[in-house]
């Protein structure tokens, strides 16, 4: 140690290529939460960062963020966490990008975790661009695999090209490593209620009177979860701004309703509900997609499926070669005459009563 | 701020996604060859851009880092109606990631004096959205991403966005400077005007600014102060699928029937 490291100056994270990588050990989850609200991604970050954790043999830490969250921690713990940090204050909530960094980065340079995982929401995309950057930390976006090296490196997998390639980006002479995880590629954790650990109160390190930023309004209404859905009806482009084919369809079937890019773009769609690279990552017993051309970034989000139908006017819509089932039509006919003819048959109906002998087959 | 604003706006010269074809020996999309266009996001941006001054006045600086073939991204801008445009161009950035290319961005707006620094939402060719973040944290600046609405008030300091966020959205003021993220598909773009367009082409020279001009070392930017690398590739198995197309609904629902979704 040199003298100038003897008045503590060796807490600061080093920039200059030679960081200290065994200084750094845990696995941190950032535990995304809106007035008591946790987004359900970070759950599922919670259930594959366990993994990760007992791979490395290192504790998993739950960070909460927010006001009044000792609920949230607890909550945590239930679901996997060892421990849970918690910065509690007025000035967290609503989320704001500056001082949830500026908490984040003295958190950091305090605790040295090896990896810290966010969820690919909005809010965890504008965290996580931003507190990557004072730690000089390695960030990979939108991730759909995680493990660990046999050197106990992270490995975030993500798609590239558009889908046809996974890439494995790893961050070997940096700290922390950090992803964000697209929503729904993993399952939730359980909460286990017998679970234990300690949940610590950490320094709140920013004052509302440094920010720089203030939230006039917030309005949040729609934030459906198509993650968990056995059925959805997807919209995209064909539909032109009128969803009432897509939302009888998906009525009829007792389906979510999701949406491509596209739709969510032009405003028909909330983005909550969008499926994709940029999305969600969907899993369904049945997969409707109406409208959609069925670009790669969009047919990812979807792969994992077990039926999928496609209805488009474009027989050369590359969505039909995704599909197990196609039909070449106008959505605005399809949709209401397969709607109707769902209702009316009753094996389509889901009713166990009644099926015709041939139907059984 | 000084008696104008001075507005910068990231443009990104990217591989069109609508022209890249698989190479057939390798299965892997051959970018190289695809046409280069703007990142179609920035196009958002630039009408954001171009929006903030039909407001509030001053002046727009389209940016770009890349090689001085991305000179055409800067043109398209000043088509558009940029007052002016910078070429951040050094060899010493080859290899960055989202981490090098912020902090040269960030260096770059503080070369211009910016006061707002409007991006896209993301880039077609990574999707990471890091970068707009990454601006606004090498400088310290406040940041509005996902924004869908800009209201200026800059006589206050002051710049007002209506903010996409899972199910709804959320309006948030922020003290200059601020970096903006402009939601894809917000601020439908205006078209170039013809004797702009011929300005463009004919006139303009963009700025060139390199590592040195914008006040960083060589080896704070590219390759070396990356911290992620690519550490594989695997090319993913296409799930195969039925592709049975059927003729109406009567015989899909038939299909339906037979499959284990409504057995």
């Amino acid at each position: 140690m040199s003298p100038d490291d003897a008045d503590g100056a060796n807490d600061e994270p080093v920039d200059d290529g030679t960081v200290d990588t065994d200084a750094y050990s845990d696995v941190w989850v950032f535990v995304e939460e809106h007035d008591g609200d946790v987004m359900t991604v970070s759950w599922e970050l919670l259930a594959e960062a366990r993994g990760l954790a007992d791979d490395l043999g290192e504790d998993l830490v739950a960070l909460v963020i927010g006001e009044d969250v000792d609920d949230v921690a607890g909550e945590a713990i239930e679901r996997g966490a060892d421990r849970a940090l918690v910065a509690d204050d007025p000035v967290f909530e609503p989320y704001r990008a500056d001082p949830y960094g500026e908490q984040f980065r003295a958190l950091v340079e305090e605790r040295r975790p090896a990896i810290v995982l966010i969820g690919g929401t909005h809010t965890g995309r504008d965290f996580a661009g931003r507190v990557a950057v004072p730690a000089h930390a390695g960030l990979t976006a939108d991730c759909t695999e995680l493990g660990v090296d046999d050197d106990g490196l992270l490995e975030a997998r993500r798609p590239a090209f558009g889908g046809n390639v996974l890439a494995t980006i790893v961050c070997a002479d940096h700290r922390p490593q950090m992803a964000t995880v697209r929503p729904g590629v993993f399952a939730a954790a359980a909460p286990d209620p017998d679970r234990a650990g300690a949940v610590e109160q950490v320094d709140v390190v920013v004052d509302e009177a440094d920010t720089v930023t203030e939230v006039r309004e917030r309005v949040v209404g729609d934030t459906a979860d198509i993650t968990e859905a056995d059925r959805i009806v997807a919209a995209g482009g064909g539909c032109n701004g009128d969803l009432s084919p897509v939302e009888a369809l998906a009525d009829a079937l007792d389906a979510d309703l999701a949406a491509s890019r596209k739709a969510v773009d032009e405003g028909w769609v909330d983005g909550s509900r969008q499926v994709g690279q940029t999305g969600k990552t969907v899993r369904p017993d049945l997969y409707v997609a109406v409208g959609i051309s069925g670009a790669v970034q969009h047919v990812e989000g979807m792969n994992d499926s077990d039926v999928v139908v496609a209805i488009n006017d474009d027989p050369n819509a590359p969505i039909f070669d995704h599909a197990d089932y196609g039909i070449v039509g106008d959505l605005f006919e399809v949709c209401p005459a397969l709607a109707e003819r769902v209702r009316d048959g009753e094996a389509l109906a889901g009713s166990e009563a009644d099926i015709e002998p041939e139907a059984q087959r | 701020m000084g008696d104008e604003p001075v507005i910068v706006v990231g443009v990104k010269q990217v591989p069109d996604d609508d022209e890249v074809r698989i190479d057939p020996d390798t299965g892997h999309l051959d970018r190289a060859s695809a046409p280069a266009v703007m990142n179609p996001p920035d196009r958002n941006a630039l009408e954001a851009a171009l929006g903030l001054r039909d407001d509030a006045g001053g002046t727009v600086v389209a940016v770009t880092m890349g090689p001085p073939t991305a000179t055409d991204v800067l043109e398209e801008a000043v088509a558009i109606g940029c007052d002016d445009a910078a070429l951040i161009t050094d060899r010493a950035f080859a290899g960055s990631d989202t981490w090098p290319t912020s902090l040269t961005l960030a260096a770059a707006a503080e070369s211009l004096g910016a006061d707002v620094f409007v991006c896209g939402e993301e880039t077609t060719d990574s999707s990471t959205g890091q970068v707009p973040p990454g601006i606004a944290a090498h400088l310290g600046w406040a940041q509005l991403t996902y924004a869908e609405e800009l209201d200026p008030e800059f006589d206050d300091e002051t710049l007002v966005a209506r903010r996409d966020v899972e199910g709804g959205h959320e309006v948030v003021a922020a003290e200059l400077p601020v970096v903006v993220a402009v939601a894809y598909g917000e601020f439908e773009p205006r078209p170039a005007g013809l004797h702009r367009k011929l300005y463009a082409e004919s006139e303009f020279e963009p700025i060139e600014l390199s590592a040195e001009d914008i006040g960083l070392d060589d080896d704070e930017v590219g390759i070396d102060a990356s911290p992620t690398e690519v550490g594989g590739m695997e090319t993913v198995e296409p799930v195969e699928r039925e592709r049975v197309v059927v003729e109406g609904v009567d015989e899909l629902a038939d299909e339906l029937a037979e499959t284990e979704v409504f057995g």
